[in-house]
């Protein structure tokens, strides 16, 4: 009992310091960094949306960026081009996006494995060429520049330090909300498809329809993120929005590790973070990434914290058998 | 004109073919599917650049070459990718081969910069056939191709080692203990994969300029051929690979330029939800 009350003084020390430092960062460091950790936490948006569909539901989608940015420029046609309120559009790409993933889910979830990979493929592609050539609704191979900044009522997000508030305010907020989806019957549902889908049928699971929820919920996510991205940015292009880019959330997610959320913010953390403190090597950087990935991969199958638990199961398993030890058993 | 349509159709179509026949045998023989297969394309068509332009070796030459150098970097890539995870689940193997694909991207950068490189055609010059004018380098490509994969076909179907690769790939425990060393019968594979993707890259260098970003969108059609062909089937992937050319160069010529990639996938969404399986694929009903 004593213990418990210990651990859980614990991690109320440890929320404490993270809010001392969430509130503190912006005054302590140069606004390039806070500029990277806002991207950093949109990176962590997009690949928590792919964990509710690749870490809970087991199907890898590489659509994800073009979720991304189906939500970013809804935002910018909306509040740029039609004069909408920043809030409306947000919540416009939020739903739009859901939308969009729902209804084309029910065409891609009729395939399995491999073959929805593929699709996903395809359906990245043919988005990515939509906004590259589309002139009159994503602007074409020029972009969208100009994008109205963020505000609520009176108050504008026009610096750096108050968009990490923003960000961080709704990645906290989506993180606890997935959180929650992990332990209610529809995350475990979701688990079920991903362990078994006959098993799952034979609960009475709707395999397409939980499937296709998993894929609104990202698109919910991936809506947030491409908005954020738009108002953050204030300049949107295809090139933002391409296959390479999915596949990148894909490996940032099997690097944290796809069976927790928090697999995918120490992922996000990494890809965004290494490359400054990596400077120094320049040109070798992307090369030193590809083969740690592969490296990464051999040594921990499971990612970062599917290692780190590994290891804490051998510490528990070593420091019982050595109780046992001494208890002469 | 029509003539000239099919024929650019049909060479572009052989060679996503034979990168598609590469990832099926890979397919085939391990049961992953490898991400990185288009960028072997793109360090054939590097190799073979650095042997015709920088030496100045005739092309043909380099052309063998490179084969051979590209088959060996496939044995390679198999023991740095394939063999440590080959307990590890099909993920791990996938996001294995994408950072395969980002490594071999810039490391190609890092030796050849970035600068679009171009090599001599296999042969120049135009020919004039049935009353149009084709250029010999489509041509070539259609008849090398079609070499190509009549050999890869017979080697698989009617010689020894094609049987210990076809036993190895149905079953790695029974074929060991048949007495065939599974990772030779492995490592082959690879190195016919990769080689016929290599050579792929030779024959389109001298259509498309070389940059080390020029394997992504092969590889993706590659992937197309191969899902509308079903997969797992060598004759379903060249099927698949000539439509998919075909398709791409007839929409680039009578819907639009633009758009040309978004048709070819939008065919590949319709051929899956018309038929999941492929062409060639046979349905096989979930085992609980």
């Amino acid at each position: 009992m004593r213990k418990l009350k210990i651990k859980n003084l614990i991690i109320l020390f440890l929320i404490a310091l993270a809010f001392a430092l969430i509130i503190n960062f912006p005054h302590i460091s140069s606004i390039y960094m806070i500029r990277v950790l806002n991207m950093t936490m949109i990176t962590y948006l997009a690949v928590l949306s792919l964990y509710v569909v690749f870490g809970m539901a087991g199907q890898s989608s590489f659509a994800q960026c073009g979720l991304m940015g189906i939500g970013a420029y809804i935002t910018a046609n909306m509040c740029t081009r039609w004069g909408f309120s920043p809030i409306f559009g947000m919540i416009m790409s939020m739903l739009g996006t859901a939308l969009f993933a729902f209804i084309i889910g029910f065409a891609l979830f009729r395939l399995k494995r491999f073959y929805f990979s593929f699709s996903t493929i395809a359906l990245m592609t043919i988005l990515n060429g939509i906004f590259a050539n589309w002139t009159k609704g994503t602007g074409g191979p020029v972009g969208m520049g100009n994008l109205v900044q963020f505000s609520v009522g009176g108050f504008v997000f026009d610096t750096e330090a108050k968009y990490f508030y923003l960000i961080i305010g709704f990645s906290i907020a989506a993180s606890i909300i997935i959180w929650k989806l992990f332990r209610s019957p529809l995350g475990r549902s979701f688990m079920a498809v991903r362990d078994n889908e006959i098993a799952a049928s034979c609960m009475g699971i709707n395999n397409l329809l939980t499937k296709n929820i998993a894929f609104a919920i990202s698109g919910i996510l991936c809506g947030l993120a491409g908005s954020l991205f738009a108002f953050l940015s204030g300049y949107i292009s295809a090139t933002s929005f391409a296959l390479p880019q999915s596949q990148l959330y894909l490996v940032v997610i099997m690097i944290g590790g796809s069976s927790s959320p928090i697999g995918a913010l120490i992922g996000s953390i990494l890809i965004n973070l290494l490359p400054e403190w990596l400077r120094f090597l320049k040109d070798y950087m992307m090369l030193i990434y590809g083969v740690g990935i592969m490296g990464l991969m051999v040594v921990l199958p499971e990612g970062l914290v599917g290692g780190g638990k590994d290891l804490y199961a051998k510490y528990i398993k070593r420091k019982r058998s050595r109780v046992d030890a001494e208890q002469g058993l | 004109m029509i003539l000239q349509l099919i024929v650019t159709g049909i060479s572009l179509g052989v060679v996503y073919g034979l990168i598609g026949m590469g990832m099926v045998l890979i397919f085939r023989a391990v049961g992953i599917v490898n991400f990185a297969q288009g960028d072997f394309l793109m360090l054939g068509a590097f190799i073979c650049f650095a042997f015709n332009q920088k030496m100045g070796m005739p092309i043909w030459l380099s052309f063998a070459i490179t084969a051979v150098l590209i088959g060996l970097s496939g044995i390679v890539f198999q023991f740095i990718t394939y063999w440590p995870l080959r307990d590890a689940q099909d993920k791990t193997i996938i996001v294995s081969t994408l950072g395969a694909s980002i490594a071999l991207r810039e490391m190609t950068k890092l030796i050849w910069g970035s600068t679009p490189q171009t090599i001599d055609p296999l042969r120049g010059g135009i020919v004039k056939i049935a009353g149009a004018l084709l250029q010999w380098q489509y041509v070539i490509i259609i008849v090398f191709a079609a070499l190509l994969m009549s050999m890869v076909y017979f080697l698989l179907e009617k010689t020894l080692l094609g049987n210990i690769m076809q036993a190895t790939a149905q079953d790695k425990y029974a074929a060991s203990l048949m007495g065939i060393p599974i990772i030779v019968a492995i490592g082959l594979t690879f190195f016919i994969s990769m080689l016929i993707t290599g050579a792929g890259g030779v024959m389109l260098a001298p259509i498309f300029f070389i940059t080390n970003t020029m394997g992504v969108m092969a590889g993706v059609k590659a992937f197309a051929a191969v899902v509308i062909g079903g997969f797992g089937s060598v004759q379903g992937a060249i099927i698949g690979g000539l439509l998919i050319g075909l398709i791409e160069v007839f929409a680039g010529t009578y819907v639009s330029t633009t758009y040309k990639d978004t048709v070819v996938f939008a065919v590949l969404i319709i051929s899956l939800l018309v038929r999941p399986q492929g062409i060639f694929g046979e349905k096989i009903s979930e085992k609980a």
